[in-house]
């Protein structure tokens, strides 16, 4: 328990005393401790020393200078210490990679040159090196050297070593199903552009080819527990092309909601998409929804979320609705979407239109919130900015602003005087309204006056 | 008592003995055992506490921009004082400089603040149009708030009963902040209804460790904390908070953490994208997406030495332009900015290469020369410990520059300036050594970027560094180009601090302006002057102490030191002089002690005949320095092998003196030596091999030399000392005035015999030597070529004359040309034809002097081709 005293703070005037220097003790009576190992080796300290300026240099981003001092630390790889031996070949293979890939005069060829010579030296990262190699010929272009090597790095066998580098030996044949699925997907196109009697069957044969390819690897993946969005979009694609729906919904549904999985906001997202395409009923898609919006309330798809839900005649889920926009308008990456706000207004204005029937809701929605949404939303501050960058906003959150805060609300009253100024004649349309139903602002305060007192 | 006495120390100590009066009433009376675990405790405390001192996280320096992001001026938030304890509100315009570098000009004298302790952390935030500020000491937390053209209001202090250890300024509602404590309480504060306890929890999140240290950022939803520890990051309701809380980052195998890696800073980055916080650990940098909770969206190794306890985020442009984001460390000021992109369409990721930025340290060496006591304080002074950084970004007309702002435990403040290099055009930044106005290009970020998948849109903020600093009437801008900072304390040691006409004091780098301008240098003096003084009447305890020692009284007795040894008078002056020398801290010199000591007298020399036995023998043979030859002559036993050995010993003195002679002249050679004589030979005919057709066979035995000599590594290489490069190094002398003899008799093979030139190659060296007994200035035109012919085969007249030929400056030769082009394009025709004209040839150049030409070119070409 901590006791807290509130105190005004002193204040002082400043310049009052000519100051003195003041000086520093620590560094005289604090030598900072160093942690100490076992003694090393001239050589050791030497080639620490190398390291350190090898890294002063990577961070410099002085390339030439740190290769320099590369050739020197290669050394390294002679050094008589078992641990440094183990860890050393890695060492230079990351910084060596690091140097190649800036520097101002290395090419592609060096680069595989390189990568070559890493992969013999470690074997315990083989497969480490030749993905990030991939990588590099990806981000390239070449994408069939890299899958050549994709190809080769599949069918590496070194004893032991493959076995424990069994992970990285998944994602290589991941990757090479993503470049099937790729080649796949070319082909596919241009069947699409000839005409049906064009494509041969070879051609189609050929497709098919890398369509076995990529689904054998990229199935496997997605059965680990992990985060797989392009290996899955790939395989749902490729699915989906040759009609096996079934497999494609188990797929995706595994992927959003098997617990062993990392919480994927994306998985919902793509199972809806899924779903979507799929016509499926709108209470699957819903329900879909209504697991992403606990997770994530403040995603895209709420707004479609929304919309499905106004268009219910089902009390309960226009109620859900209403709590789903109010809810997305609380994050502050929504904080001046119009669509949002005109969703909002949109509702309230439904349910004051339509009698009073549900102010009630409104009304909860609105007592969890309104000790911080006029300061969030409905400043005077935020009301000068959002008139002059988006009128369109500043109106919706104006006709909010009148209902929920009533006619008094400085936002209110700063938009309503520079929409009339502008003789904008829905200003006018928007006053009458607020003014119409000023009972219902009452409502609104008197309930949650109410609920505050209780 | 007598215990006591028995304690050495405490006689030197006046403060272990003032702690022993206020103890020994009841110290005895605890218990050893448990006092000893106490003690320990304590000192495992402190040891961490030296290791990492987790109180300034956050860092006590904040940048306000009035009007806006990206505005041209801003407000300055520091502590200042003796003792850290004064909040400063500065003022401060950001104007190009002559470069259209950007440089903080302080407008006016701070506001200033006393507060009640040190300052350790100060946050701030700009929501609707007004800034708040939460400024954070040890058990005092204090809000303020900060409206354009209004001087800042103190609005709310709060006193914790266990130190705070977080103070943060909510981004989303104006007046709130959240605000952590060492016994694991989360407080929501808001400036009008005060503060709400959120949760306590002694305990750590996810497993046990042992830190009080806890930490709390505001998140996407205004509602919403986000609450860390040493072991992760959850997210924490505020309208619910004893419901069960999402984990947003936990320390483990799911983010990819190392073993005993632990939460150092977390960020919240909603300025770049209201989903993303940013989490530094002793080894890495996350970003975490609130939505995606607790598999990082992003993991790089920082590498730094201590873990970043500081972090300051600019928001890139919404054009697709990066973020940039500062990591500061605290010991060891490292400072490290890092760009990345991405977080709602693409993935985030970094450009470019991260890069260091210049501590406040590196700017001692750009400082004017010092003396050494003058170097010390310095170094002392911006080796302190960083306390905070900021930054800003400001642009002016083309130019983005990015301004730096350290602060050191000192109160001292610097700052250095980035500008932004486009990645197209190749003006690039200017490296920190080099003069700003030419700017003279090192690499440019956005070389590095290209190779980066993703988007390419690489705004790599170009570097330079300037810093410099400013004291506390900041300093301004001034016309301190340099790179890199003066210093300044924060009390203006000039001693002006009402002076509202900023003071900079910069100094200027000795490569960018060899003087700085008399103001500045002035405005430097006087601020070192006062620091020296400042230093030189610093508080006893703030001084080095010597480790605590006996006190010699201890080990001699008064008399014993009273006594004065040897001659009295001189005793005295010598002790004079040195007392002077130690007030003045000058130097003793050994004249001033008194008189000189006499030389010590040479002992008598040894004559050796003298001792005629066989150790004095051996001894006067090493003396000398024949020991062994004197031991090979103890080991010949006939009197004919003696006899045969002294003659060889008289050949070898004569030998001797013959090098010496010629190994002297060799010092009046130009630079062309043996070495590389012969090495242009074999570039010569490399050069013959790939204009033409194979080589023949060369004739002499030292063109079989060249062919197979390729470089400098080449076996049958002789050493530059060896009589072959003597001769030939003499040769190529013609005017030398310091030969031993004239080139005929050089000749004699009486001479070469001498200095052991083979017999079968006595021949060919007479021959070759022999041109340059023909007088060089007229030399008879069959010669060369005949010369040539019976050198180098046919094949390498044609080429000689073709260089010659490219040197009077007929460039159409196919030849020279491709010469040149195997040259890579070098041509060093204006030295080659310097050295022909001076070596006497007219356009008739001889053999020889062409090839000497060539032995330059080659050699030229050799250096170039080393990098």
């Amino acid at each position: 328990m901590d006791g807290f005293v509130e105190q005004p703070a002193p204040r002082e005037e400043w310049g009052s005393l000519a100051p003195s220097i003041h000086l520093p003790l620590l560094p005289c009576l604090l030598h900072h401790p160093v942690t100490r190992g076992p003694k090393e080796t001239e050589f050791q300290k030497t080639k620490e020393a190398c390291l350190n300026y090898i890294q002063d240099a990577l961070l410099q981003n002085q390339w030439q200078r740190a290769a320099e001092f590369m050739i020197s630390y290669l050394e390294i790889l002679e050094t008589s210490t078992v641990s440094k031996r183990k860890t050393a070949p890695e060492a230079i293979w990351r910084i060596g990679t690091e140097i190649l890939l800036h520097h101002s005069k290395s090419n592609i060829e060096e680069l595989n040159y390189f990568t070559e010579r890493m992969k013999n030296l470690g074997v315990k990262y083989y497969l480490k090196v030749c993905l990030e190699h991939i990588f590099y010929l990806l981000c390239n272009g070449l994408i069939d050297e890299a899958y050549q090597n994709l190809t080769l790095a599949e069918s590496w066998r070194y004893g032991e070593q493959t076995a424990a580098q069994n992970d990285e030996l998944k994602l290589i044949q991941a990757y090479k199903g993503l470049l099937d699925y790729y080649n796949w997907s070319k082909k596919r196109e241009a069947m699409l552009e000839l005409d049906e009697e064009n494509f041969t069957d070879s051609s189609e044969q050929e497709m098919h080819n890398f369509f076995r390819q990529a689904a054998v690897n990229l199935k496997e993946i997605i059965k680990i527990p992990g985060v797989w969005d392009p290996f899955v979009v790939s395989y749902v694609d490729l699915l989906e092309f040759y009609g096996d729906f079934d497999e494609a919904r188990e797929v995706l549904t595994e992927y959003a909601y098997n617990s062993k999985f990392p919480p994927n906001p994306n998985a919902h997202a793509y199972l809806y998409h899924f779903l979507k395409r799929r016509g499926e009923s709108k209470k699957s898609l819903v329900s879909v929804l209504k697991i992403l919006h606990k997770t994530v309330p403040s995603h895209e798809l709420m707004l479609e979320f929304y919309t499905m839900l106004k268009k219910s005649k089902k009390d309960k889920k226009r109620r859900l609705g209403l709590e789903v926009i109010f809810e997305v308008l609380d994050f502050a990456g929504w904080k001046e979407n119009v669509k949002a706000w005109s969703c909002l207004a949109e509702q309230i204005k439904q349910i004051l239109d339509n009698s009073n029937k549900h102010l009630d809701w409104v009304k909860e929605e609105w007592n969890s919130r309104k000790d911080w949404w006029p300061a969030f939303h409905f400043s005077h501050y935020l009301a000068k900015r959002n008139w002059q960058e988006n009128e369109k906003l500043a109106y919706e959150k104006a006709l909010l602003a009148g209902i929920l805060l009533g006619k008094d609300c400085k936002y209110y009253k700063y938009v309503l005087h520079q929409g009339c100024k502008a003789k904008k004649k829905r200003f006018q349309t928007l006053k009458k309204f607020v003014k119409k139903h000023n009972s219902a602002y009452l409502r609104i305060t008197a309930c949650s006056d109410s609920s505050t007192h209780l | 008592m007598d215990a006591r006495r028995g304690c050495r120390q405490l006689w030197v100590s006046s403060r272990l003995r003032g702690f022993c009066h206020l103890s020994q009433a009841w110290l005895w009376e605890l218990p050893l055992g448990m006092l000893g675990e106490r003690l320990h405790e304590e000192l495992a405390l402190q040891w961490d506490q030296l290791l990492f001192d987790d109180a300034p996280t956050g860092g006590a320096l904040a940048w306000l921009p009035t009007g806006g992001i990206g505005a041209s001026r801003g407000c300055l938030l520091h502590p200042a004082g003796p003792a850290m304890d004064q909040l400063c509100f500065q003022d401060v315009v950001l104007a190009p400089g002559e470069d259209g570098a950007l440089r903080p000009c302080a407008q006016g004298s701070p506001a200033q603040f006393k507060l009640s302790g040190r300052v350790r952390q100060v946050s701030a935030t700009q929501v609707d149009g007004a800034a708040f500020v939460g400024v954070r000491s040890d058990y005092h937390c204090g809000a303020w708030r900060l409206q354009p053209g209004a001087v800042p209001t103190p609005l709310q202090v709060v006193r914790t009963t266990s130190p705070a250890s977080c103070l943060t300024v909510s981004p989303h509602l104006p007046g709130e902040l959240s605000l952590c404590t060492h016994s694991g309480a989360v407080y929501l504060w808001s400036v009008e209804t005060g503060l709400q306890r959120l949760c306590q929890e002694p305990e750590t999140m996810f497993f046990r460790d042992a830190s009080p240290w806890r930490w709390s950022e505001f998140t996407a939803h205004p509602r919403v904390l986000s609450y860390a520890d040493r072991t992760g990051v959850q997210c924490l309701d505020v309208r619910a908070p004893t419901q069960a809380r999402r984990d947003l980052f936990k320390v483990g195998a799911e983010a990819g953490c190392q073993r005993g890696e632990r939460v150092v800073l977390p960020l919240y980055l909603g300025q770049a994208h209201p989903a993303q916080h940013l989490i530094a650990t002793q080894f890495s940098v996350y970003v975490v997406d609130e939505r995606f909770p607790l598999v990082p969206a992003l993991r790089w190794e920082h590498m730094m030495t201590v873990p970043p306890i500081f972090a300051h985020m600019m928001p890139g442009s919404p054009r697709g332009r990066s973020h940039k984001v500062l990591l500061g460390a605290q010991r060891t000021q490292e400072l490290m900015l890092l760009q990345c992109t991405g977080g709602s369409t693409s993935a985030c990721q970094l450009v470019g290469a991260p890069r260091r930025l210049h501590t406040i340290a590196d700017g001692l060496q750009y400082l004017p020369a010092m003396t050494p006591h003058q170097l010390d304080w310095l170094h002392q002074r911006l080796g302190m410990p960083a306390a905070g950084v900021t930054a800003t970004l400001g642009r002016c007309g083309p130019l983005e520059s990015m301004l730096v702002f350290q602060l050191s435990e000192a109160g001292d403040l610097f700052y250095q300036t980035l500008l932004h290099s486009q990645p197209a055009d190749s003006s690039p930044e200017r490296g920190h050594a080099d003069e700003p106005s030419t700017s003279p290009s090192l690499q440019t970020p956005a070389q590095a970027v290209q190779h980066l998948p993703g988007p390419g849109t690489s705004c790599g903020s170009g570097t330079e560094g300037e810093e410099e600093d400013r004291m506390e009437t900041y300093l301004s801008g001034l016309e301190v180009l340099v790179n890199e900072d003066s210093e300044d304390e924060d009390s203006g040691s000039a001693g002006q601090p009402t002076d509202p006409g900023a003071q900079g004091q910069g100094r200027t780098s000795p490569n960018q302006t060899p003087a700085p301008s008399p103001a500045i240098a002035a405005q430097y003096r006087r601020w070192l002057a006062t620091l020296s003084h400042a230093w030189k009447h610093l508080a006893e305890p703030a001084k080095p102490r010597v480790p605590l020692t006996l006190s010699q009284r201890r080990l001699f007795t008064r008399r014993e030191l009273g006594q004065v040894p040897g001659d009295r008078v001189l005793h005295q002056q010598a002790r004079r002089q040195l007392r002077r020398a130690m007030r003045e801290r000058g130097l003793v010199v050994g004249c001033a002690l008194g008189s000189e000591p006499s030389p010590l007298p040479l002992p008598c020399p040894v004559e050796p005949q003298a001792w005629p036995d066989d150790l004095s023998e051996r001894l006067t043979a090493s003396w000398v320095g024949g020991w062994s030859n004197w031991w090979e002559e103890q080991q010949g036993r006939s009197q004919a092998r003696q006899a045969r050995v002294r003659a060889l010993r008289e050949q070898r003195r004569r030998r001797k003196r013959a090098r010496g002679l010629c190994s002297l002249s060799g010092s009046f050679s130009s630079s062309l030596t043996c070495q590389s004589d012969l090495s242009d030979f074999s570039d010569v005919s490399a050069w013959s091999v790939g204009s033409r057709a194979p080589t023949p066979v060369p004739a002499s035995p030292q063109h079989s030399l060249a062919p197979s000599l390729s470089g400098q590594d080449a076996p049958a290489e002789p050493w530059p000392g060896s009589p072959l490069a003597c001769s030939t190094q003499l040769s190529q002398e013609p005017g030398g005035s310091q030969d031993p003899g004239t080139p005929s008799q050089l000749l004699s093979s009486q001479m070469l015999r001498l200095r052991g030139v083979p017999r079968e190659r006595r021949k060919t060296l007479r021959d070759y030597l022999s041109i340059f007994t023909e007088s060089p200035v007229e030399p008879p035109p069959e010669v060369p070529s005949s010369q040539a012919s019976r050198l180098g085969g046919d094949h390498r007249v044609p080429l000689s004359q073709s260089q010659a030929s490219s040197l009077g400056g007929e460039r159409h030769v196919p030849l020279s040309q491709s010469q040149a082009s195997s040259l890579g394009g070098e041509r060093h025709v204006p030295l080659s034809q310097s050295q022909a004209s001076s070596l006497g040839g007219g356009q008739h150049v001889p053999l020889s002097q062409s090839q000497a030409s060539t032995g330059s070119q080659a050699k030229r070409k050799r250096a170039r081709m080393g990098f």
